[in-house]
């Protein structure tokens, strides 16, 4: 029998509502892994190249939150499997309003219902409305085993740290019907290139219905900080990378970006305010074309690297710098409840030091001299209910080039799979 | 085959791209010493015969081919248009005519100043506010960031254009300046919404909806659509019919307009002198979007056989010299007419 029981005030229910979006991009069903000590939503895409691990801290990001799971003690867990889609019907927009508008809430309470003696396992939300109102969502979860993709941060060499609002302007000169992202440090260092692109259709009129080619070169000293392998190339989803800035940006907080090569994973982390994101990315990219990297420069790096030390100091790490936190950011549920890529609200514009957004005035005086398709029947969202979803997506994963290393670890009998590095460094 | 423009209207540009993107997705582009030239000919529908005067968009510009310093192009407006967005409050635009991979390209080099900003504000506290004002200028400003954007294009042979004409059609029965188009264009969109109500709109088998349009020599159009269930119209008065240029146009005293002027009445209530054509509201919907230019609009009514819209861009000169013409409805277009200004 576990027990797990959380309430979310009205921001923090926004920020579930925002990082559902993020993970519905990647997979139809999230996974949660329930601790003690913090709260993981997990996804991994159809094709197994992109991985995602959202870690809410138990005692920062919930304003209570009790787990104990059945088994395991202190290092127990509670895993299930839910649709994201099913999850998103609860945790919509707007969940957050000051002025306590249509669809804000007080206050937002989640159990577990997964005791012998009941005929039913639910994952149980109550949203407390306004006016005492309160609407309990009883949603059917699938027990499965969380796999966690593992990322050696130490042989990620290549970091660089930028405002998440910063990228987010640059994606928005993405064209939207691209594949793919090629990062390229400068052979100077002091730009680095983000270019979008598609594999070329070449034959005859097809040429012409290529997307946009965009090549967005960045001067390194509008990164906070630059450390990649000058003429270093490695290649991306595009559509994985901007449905991580976006959501970094909802977070108004800087994005981290660790890698080594191409063909070697690479991640993104960011997060504020007890919310950590981490999202492991397959690359690819010509392998001989990155210079072999003297050991020297490497060593040197990873002494000076704003954060060497690997993810599991993350939480204790943030909570340390709290007082240099920002102050909590409205989630962009609360400003805008659909935000098209381009289009940005007044008000935040206003904040940005007069910083005018891309595109925005046009978008908006744009609209109304569209053709009008009178074919546009009303939008509908509904969920998939044919529980055809392939439950055996989640599996273990890693970085193979790191295997070398971590042979010994994983020959000892003792290590389950699942641990972080940081917890078995001390074994080799 | 070289051409390389830097672009002085950004604005502009952008605007006319994305309503020509409308009405068709390719334009036929001539770049020539000294006009630039949009056609769109789509399978049905509206024409766009669009000619620019360089300066309206353009700045340092050359253009060179073998076949006379003209060289003919396909583009994708979508991307055309989508690429120009992307320099919407750009320090500097320019566009050039290359090639990668053996393909052939428009490159447009866009940059803008930098969004250092970003750096530090949404985190900062009140006290590091200051101090990024006082940083910025010194210490994270000045800085530039370059956007390359590269549209597919094709490249078209001298004789694949050449038999391309603009259409001849006999001179209008009406001539009158729109109201704003904005206004015209949601009145419409409005009567075409009503129209389909109860319809299945799905089908594409249902009949196609038209919008009457009309208009007399007294400043006066109309608007109206009909159903089995409905008969809606709406009339514009004091409208402006402008004169022809009797040094451009021969014989104004035969001109079809000078008769048209005896008929009707100022207050739209006569039977008498309208110019009737009836158009795809569709189609009108997707012409109307060249509203977004926000120039003067002179439509050119052919009595039950074709209507012709003369968009002349907004220049700061104030000479109005570049001009957009959007044929609709029917068969036929004729040449362009002078007015007097």
């Amino acid at each position: 029998m576990v027990v797990l029981n959380f309430t979310l005030i009205p921001e923090a229910a926004a920020k579930v509502h925002d990082l559902l979006v993020c993970l519905g991009k990647f997979s139809e069903t999230v996974a949660i892994e329930a601790r003690q000590e913090r709260f993981t939503f997990t996804a991994l895409n159809s094709s197994k190249s992109a991985y995602a691990a959202l870690t809410l801290d138990g005692d920062q990001f919930f304003s209570s939150y009790e787990c104990i799971p059945s088994q395991g003690g202190p290092d127990g867990r509670f895993t299930c499997s839910m649709s994201t889609r099913a999850l998103l019907s609860v945790f919509k927009g707007k969940l957050y309003d000051p002025l306590g508008r249509d669809g804000a809430i007080d206050r937002c309470e989640v159990s577990v219902q997964d005791r012998p003696d009941e005929t039913q396992c639910r994952f149980i939300v109550k949203m407390h409305c306004n006016q005492g109102v309160v609407k309990t969502y009883k949603l059917t979860y699938e027990a499965v085993e969380v796999m966690h993709a593992l990322f050696d941060r130490n042989a990620a060499y290549n970091r660089w740290t930028i405002h998440s609002s910063a990228m987010r302007d640059y994606i928005e000169y993405f064209s939207p019907r691209t594949e793919l992202l090629d990062i390229f440090a400068g052979e100077d260092g002091n730009s680095a290139v983000f270019k979008s692109y598609t594999e070329k259709i070449t034959s005859g009129k097809d040429v012409l219905k290529n997307p946009l080619a965009t090549a967005v070169a960045v001067n390194t000293s509008d990164f906070d900080s630059f450390s990649v392998d000058p003429g270093l190339h490695i290649i991306i989803n595009v559509k994985d990378f901007k449905a991580i800035v976006l959501h970094a940006d909802t977070l108004k907080t800087e994005l981290r970006a660790y890698y080594s090569q191409p063909t070697r994973p690479l991640q993104f982390s960011y997060g504020s305010d007890g919310l950590l994101c981490e999202f492991t990315l397959m690359t690819s990219g010509d392998y001989n074309a990155s210079k072999a990297p003297s050991a020297v420069p490497r060593q040197a790096h990873i002494e000076t690297a704003p954060r060497p030390r690997p993810t599991a100091t993350e939480a204790r790490e943030s909570r340390r710098m709290q007082p240099e936190m920002p102050q909590p950011v409205a989630p962009a549920s609360q400003s805008a409840s659909r935000r098209v890529p381009g289009s940005r609200k007044e008000s935040s514009q206003a904040s940005q030091n007069g910083s005018a957004s891309l595109f925005v005035r046009q978008d908006e005086e744009d609209a109304q001299w569209e053709p009008v398709d009178y074919n546009n029947e009303e939008e509908t969202l509904g969920w998939d209910a044919s529980a055809e979803h392939d439950p055996a997506t989640f599996q273990t994963f890693r970085d193979t080039a790191s295997r070398a290393r971590t042979q010994k670890a994983e020959s000892n009998e003792g290590v389950a799979p699942t641990q972080r590095i940081s917890q078995i460094k001390g074994l080799w | 085959m070289r051409f390389k423009a830097s672009i002085q209207n950004i604005n502009t540009f952008t605007k006319l791209t994305a309503s020509l993107n409308s009405l068709g997705p390719l334009a036929w582009v001539k770049l020539s010493d000294d006009q630039v030239c949009f056609t769109i000919i789509p399978e049905q529908g509206t024409q766009v015969w669009a000619v620019l005067s360089i300066d309206s968009i353009f700045d340092t510009y050359t253009v060179q081919s073998a076949a006379n310093n003209v060289i003919n192009l396909e583009v994708p407006l979508a991307a055309l248009n989508r690429a120009l967005k992307s320099a919407w409050n750009a320090t500097s635009a320019q566009i050039r005519l290359t090639k990668k991979d053996g393909m052939p390209l428009l490159a447009l080099t866009i940059v803008t100043a930098s969004s250092s900003s970003h750096a530090g504000f949404p985190t900062a506290t009140a006290e590091d506010d200051l101090d990024d004002v006082y940083d910025q200028p010194f210490g994270r400003g000045s800085r530039e960031t370059t956007i390359t954007q590269e549209v597919p294009i094709r490249v078209l042979a001298h004789e694949t254009v050449a038999g391309l004409h603009e259409p001849q059609c006999r001179e209008p029965d009406v001539h009158i300046i729109l109201p704003p188009l904005l206004q015209l264009k949601s009145i419409s969109d409005r009567f075409t919404k009503l129209a389909l109500v109860g319809k299945s709109t799905s089908t594409s088998a249902a009949p196609r909806t038209r919008l009457e349009l009309s208009a007399n020599m007294h400043g006066c159009l109309r608007l109206s659509i009909r159903t089995d269930a409905m008969n809606i119209s709406s009339v514009w008065t004091d409208l402006n019919n402008p004169e022809l240029d009797p040094g451009q146009v021969e014989g104004i005293e035969e001109h079809p307009s000078t008769r048209m002027k005896q008929l009707g009445s100022a207050d739209g209530r006569s039977e008498e002198g309208w110019a009737t054509v009836r158009i795809d509201a569709r189609d009108w919907s997707k012409v109307m979007s060249v509203g977004r230019l926000g120039g003067r609009v002179i439509a050119c009514f052919c009595h039950e056989f074709a209507l012709i819209l003369y968009v002349y861009l907004p220049s700061d000169s104030g000479e109005e010299e570049s001009v957009l013409t959007v044929g609709s409805s029917g068969d036929g277009f004729y040449s362009l007419p002078s007015w007097r200004s």
